[in-house]
């Protein structure tokens, strides 16, 4: 059987600047994975090019053998960062929008969600706190029924209750078989979900490992990750 | 619970459920809460929670029932001897701490009888 993704030999390069150099890498269905590296490795870029947004690469990148962006696109689910809407919609209207671009939308379990959340129909968007907004956007993406999900950096700046209620929202309604991409530029927070790591540095994948493999070694992700980046410092 | 990050977790959660085990607040036949549910609980991977549990289906300290779950052995023989394993761990890792102290395991056992009087 072929892997959920598989990207092979992947440059791209943006303004003759390369952003993303030779990157191969594999990923199976099932997994929790963090996507980990400093601000501007790549992390974002990586996933819109999975996602198909970022076009004009080299190399093949496949989700679930489906190769055509517009294949990709409707194979996967990425965190939108809601920009796009204006602040007086209220999430009501987020839902029905939702509902009609994506034809795999469920829309029960969204308002599960939506109740696990604490959130409801009427409020509107920018009436919201930055950790509610977190929440909804993990919501949405969580509510497509795809075999991947990309979540970019869904924890930055927001308060730790609401931290580990979207924690609890993916161990809970995330599919056996479907795997999760969490892109953080901070491991602690997600270490204990993890089933693997992926370290993005110097524009390529520096590394790609097991959770455990790194623990059996007696070392932290944490520390793990930190190591990579050490190096840097006294070389 | 707060897991170690530089120790497998499935590690940990056996150890969480070996105790509770060995402590009886999980009974001998009783039904352990399901893969989903201690993932939440304990806030980990569901992998991680199988994979804990398919060690200790192995071990036999639990058993599957066929679309039910996993059990709790109802042999009472092999839950002692687990707990007796708890203990000794226990004290290997009192041990090794007063070892790092410089004391001999003599030298241990005197201090740790002198304490237990006092503290009485």
């Amino acid at each position: 059987m072929s892997d959920l993704l598989e990207i092979k030999d992947l440059t791209y390069r943006k303004n003759l600047r390369v952003i993303l150099d030779n990157v191969n890498l594999n990923i199976e269905s099932g997994k929790i994975i963090a996507l980990l590296g400093e601000n501007g490795a790549g992390k974002t870029t990586l996933m819109r090019i999975i996602t198909g947004i970022a076009k004009h690469y080299k190399g093949s990148v496949a989700v679930a053998g489906k190769e055509k962006e517009a294949e990709r696109k409707s194979a996967l689910s990425m965190t939108d960062s809601l920009k796009g809407f204006s602040d007086s919609v209220t999430i009501g209207w987020v839902r029905d929008f939702y509902n009609k671009i994506y034809s795999d939308f469920d829309k029960e379990q969204f308002e599960e969600l939506l109740k696990f959340m604490k959130l409801n129909y009427d409020m509107k968007l920018g009436q919201i706190s930055r950790g509610m907004r977190e929440k909804l956007v993990i919501a949405l993406t969580l509510s497509r029924k795809v075999k991947l999900y990309l979540l970019d950096e869904p924890f930055s700046g927001i308060d730790p209750m609401s931290r580990k209620r979207i924690i609890n929202s993916i161990l809970l309604w995330k599919d056996e078989d479907s795997t999760l991409i969490i892109s953080d530029h901070f491991v602690n927070e997600i270490s204990s979900i993890l089933d693997e790591v992926i370290i993005v540095k110097d524009k390529t994948i520096a590394s790609h490992i097991s959770a455990d493999e790194i623990r059996e070694q007696g070392k932290s992700i944490e520390q793990y990750y930190e190591d990579f980046y050490q190096d840097e410092v006294s070389e | 619970m707060q897991f170690q990050d530089n120790i497998p977790i499935y590690v940990q959660i056996e150890k969480y459920l070996y105790r509770q085990i060995a402590l009886g607040q999980l009974k001998p036949g009783e039904k352990v809460p399901s893969v989903r549910q201690l993932a939440v609980e304990l806030t980990v991977n569901v992998n991680t929670v199988q994979r804990a549990l398919n060690q200790m289906n192995n071990e036999g300290i639990l058993y599957v029932k066929r679309g039910l779950g996993s059990f709790v052995t109802e042999d009472v023989e092999l839950i002692s001897q687990k707990r007796q394993e708890l203990v000794e761990e226990a004290l290997s890792e009192f041990l090794k701490s007063t070892a790092q102290l410089g004391l001999t395991a003599k030298q241990t056992l005197t201090a740790l009888k002198k304490y237990i009087e006092e503290e009485k």
